[in-house]
């Protein structure tokens, strides 16, 4: 390498991306190292070769800003390629590209759900690498996007437009929320805009530590893993590390900046995994990653569901216990119109999680497009909603994105609503919606249904009031069962909401979001917590008899915890006496038993759907009100509205009809699931 | 001009015979002003860390116990380099060899072995032909 001459060059080229891309090969075989060189020189990059895992990683160490992509052999004799990209991927902020001549579907897993950025087989060809530097601005990209939501679409726009304009941008829009773009990547960042932006954010913190840093070595980051592991990733805390670890001189600090990046680490694997959705999805497995790639499955169908918003969806999911993972796959099995809804509502979150991220939500206004503008427009509109904010643990902001997308489909069922005038004003009064978002207990996650609540919440107190609004509309018009529930319960849910904030906030994050969420999402809450294998299939399959045990004992727990509390919703849903398939019959019941966990535990009651993995937590004072909440009306409202979701819902009933081949698909996905975490 | 035609005439013998695959024509191709003796530096290479793979695989298959992890690695290396100089029949035999190495074969690996060595040798005596004629050529036509 030729550092005198680098600094020139990159200059003298900057402007012709991506000649002059700063590369770092490495390969311990010096016949494939010097023609990867010399190809990559070709392709007139800046080529820097090692033939050491080890100097390649020191090299990266001291100098992080002089390259923007490391091609790596994967065997290699010092230090494993694998290795290498995982450290890599947690110190900083480079895309990693693996290099192989063992092109095994396993190897290629391996190296995908390491975090590699793409995997290539040697003999590499000059084609192939005349490509790469799309994943450096890949990888600007989706930084930008998880650091600023406001800012998606913006940067969406293509990428070959002039590649430093483009990276240079700050995608943040006009932002409504007042918040700053938070990560701002310069493509040079030497040697420009130094100071210009501070960089607040842990990616950024990964490629620039503010305090003397701790080398995490390989055997050390081993221990870190191996202490992680065993807490689970949830309930992984810096002290408990630091304990399990039995490193001297280690702090708790080295330990909790290591655990953020290990967490955006997993964040990140998860989102490269997405790019490899179907591969992986094919592939069943037990390992780790494969739960992700079902996830990855999972979201797919959501995108297939969810078009519009689908587009610049990017799955950004975090840990594998991405509740959005979860979130889908129970999508498909419950395969109903509700669920879209309640895709909307979905947001995954760790709860163990340090890393909070405010997220601020795209504004609806922003976005052509918007659900929430949809909503407005239509029936929503009477009711304003100021204020839009979303807290997010993880960065999924795709998944809500998709969800708007959903709700856009929903305006028929929202207008039913704005047509029982007590509604209406209910909405009018109450401005700001809040969605909390809920994470399941560690537990939970472990079972991969992280149970993410969401009620919209309108006044300070979570109140979902929109939510109950949008149910009580459908309720309204008239669906099978309809009978036992009478649209003026849905004022009173309004009312009742405040239940839902004693729930929401046991751990975790509680995203607000517009108003116009909050009503796009049926359910305010879903809740997919099933503590148990039980819980699970009953959540996925309808309801079982047995859930009533189970019900009893999250009602005694659910004071004490919220995600106990969740999980005893579901349990809920069996008492229904009516057939435990039709989700309607139990529906009923569920307001009742919601109704009883209130009592009890005053925990916002989530109307269990049956077949939907999702509650809606209308938090329910009274009883009626639950009752209220009858979401077969819902889906039949839904499915009545079709407008352009009919192709949606046509789709989802058609899976829901298919009941053995549905509940055979989420067995499998849970093992997966389960297996991997 | 003898020597072109004689260079000509052994590297096609050595695609037709399937010593060398197309991934030699992408390294003769990338030869230019810029790296003007590519081929000939990546082929001296390919030889002498071929040479030092084959011996260490000799060296370890020679103890009574085989360390087959390591033996793979060090055909996987080779394998590797063969393919990046599109050294087809090596790299085919290297195939050959890490199965056995998977399988724990040692006399499937000493087997193998053999006929890497053999394949190894007779690319390089060819390949050092090749070179030599290139000079020849360059004596004849300087850069």
């Amino acid at each position: 390498m030729r550092p005198e001459e680098r600094n020139g060059a990159v200059r003298r080229v900057r402007d012709q991306f991506p000649v002059g891309m700063r590369v770092l090969a490495v390969d311990d075989d010096p016949v494939c190292l010097k023609v990867l060189e010399t190809l990559l020189r070709r392709c007139q990059y800046h080529v820097t070769t090692t033939n050491q895992a080890v100097i390649a990683l020191r090299m990266l160490r001291e100098n992080r800003d002089l390259f923007d992509l490391v091609i790596s052999d994967v065997h290699m004799p010092d230090m494993d390629g694998f290795k290498l990209l995982e450290l890599v991927g947690l110190e900083m902020d480079l895309p990693v590209i693996m290099l192989s001549v063992n092109g095994e579907t396993k190897t290629v897993m391996k190296g995908i759900t390491h975090g590699a950025c793409d995997y290539l087989l040697k003999p590499v060809r000059l084609e192939e690498l005349r490509n790469i530097w799309q994943h450096v601005v890949r990888r600007k990209f989706s930084n930008r996007e998880r650091a600023n939501v406001d800012g998606y679409e913006e940067c969406n726009r293509p990428s070959n437009a002039d590649f430093d304009n483009v990276l240079d941008q700050t995608c943040g829009s006009p932002d409504q929320s007042g918040r700053p773009s938070k990560k701002r990547k310069e493509y040079y960042s030497e040697e420009e805009d130094e100071g210009e932006e501070s960089n607040s954010q842990e990616n950024d913190d990964s490629s620039a530590p503010k305090k003397p840093r701790v080398v995490w070595s390989v055997e050390l980051h081993r221990k870190f893993v191996a202490a992680v592991n065993q807490l689970g990733i949830d309930k992984a805390v810096p002290k408990r590390i630091l304990e399990l670890m039995n490193v001297e001189k280690l702090t708790r600090e080295n330990v909790a900046s290591h655990l953020q990046k290990y967490r955006l680490y997993l964040k990140r694997l998860s989102a490269v995994a997405s790019h490899q959705a179907s591969i992986v999805a094919a592939l069943g497995g037990s390992d780790p990653f494969m739960h992700m790639s079902a996830f990855e499955g999972l979201q797919s169908y959501q995108g297939f569901t969810s078009s519009a918003a689908l587009s610049s969806f990017s799955p950004q999911g975090l840990l594998t216990r991405n509740n959005p993972t979860s979130f889908g796959i129970q999508g498909m099995a419950a395969s109903r119109p509700i669920q879209i809804a309640s895709v909307n509502s979905t947001i995954s979150h760790s709860i163990g999680d340090t890393n909070k991220y405010q997220l601020s939500l795209p504004g609806t206004s922003n976005r052509p497009g918007n659900l929430a503008q949809g909503l407005k427009a239509t029936s929503v509109g009477q009711v304003q909603l100021p204020q839009k904010w979303i807290q997010e643990e993880t960065h999924d902001l795709s998944t809500i994105i998709s969800g708007n997308g959903l709700v856009n489909g929903v305006p028929g069922a929202l207008r039913s609503v704005a047509d029982s005038p007590l509604l209406q004003q209910d909405l009018v009064e109450r401005r700001q919606a809040n969605i909390v978002i809920r994470r399941s207990s560690s537990a939970n996650s472990e079972h991969l249904e992280g149970t993410t609540g969401v009620s919209s919440c309108l006044m300070d107190s979570h109140i979902s009031q929109q939510s109950g609004l949008l149910l009580s509309a459908f309720s309204a018009s008239a669906v099978p069962m309809n009978g036992s529930f009478s649209g003026t319960n849905v004022a009173k849910l309004g009312a009742t909401s405040s239940g839902s904030t004693n729930i929401c906030p046991s751990h975790d994050l509680r995203v607000a979001r517009d108003n116009d969420v909050g009503d796009s999402s049926f359910g305010s809450v879903i809740l997919l917590p099933p503590d148990t294998a039980q819980n699970q299939k009953y959540l996925n399959f309808g309801g079982g008899s047995s859930a009533r045990h189970n019900m009893d004992g999250g009602n005694a727990d659910t004071l004490l915890d919220a995600k106990l509390a969740w999980s005893s919703l579901p349990t809920s849903q069996p008492p229904s006496t009516i057939g435990s398939h039709h989700p309607l019959s139990q529906r009923p019941n569920n307001g009742s038993l919601g109704v009883k966990m209130i009592e009890q535990t005053r925990a916002s009651i989530a109307a269990p759907q049956t077949k939907f993995d999702m509650f809606i937590s209308g938090d329910i004072l009274t009883p009626k009100n639950a009752r209220d909440l009858s979401f077969p009306r819902l889906n039949s409202e839904l499915s009545s509205s079709s407008c352009s979701f009919d192709g949606l819902l046509n789709s989802i009933i058609k899976m829901e009809k298919d009941d053995a081949s549905f509940s055979d698909d989420l067995g499998c996905d849970f093992y997966s699931l389960g297996a991997c975490i | 001009m003898a020597a072109a035609n004689q260079l000509s005439a052994l590297l096609n013998n050595m695609y037709a015979t399937g010593l060398l695959d197309e991934q030699f024509q992408q390294l003769q191709m990338l030869q230019d002003a810029s790296a003007p003796d590519f081929v000939s530096e990546v082929v001296t290479l390919f030889c002498q860390d071929g040479e030092r793979i084959i011996g260490e695989l000799a060296k370890l298959l020679e103890k009574p116990s085989v360390d087959f992890d390591r033996v793979d690695a060090f055909v996987h290396q080779l394998k590797g380099s063969s393919a990046s100089v599109g050294a087809q029949k090596v790299k085919n035999t290297c195939i050959q060899f890490r199965e056995f190495c998977q399988s724990r074969s040692k006399d499937g690996c000493l087997k193998t072995l053999d006929s890497v060595r053999t394949e190894f040798y007779d690319l390089r005596g060819k390949f050092q032909t090749m070179l030599q004629l290139e000079r020849q050529i360059q004596g004849f036509y300087p850069k």
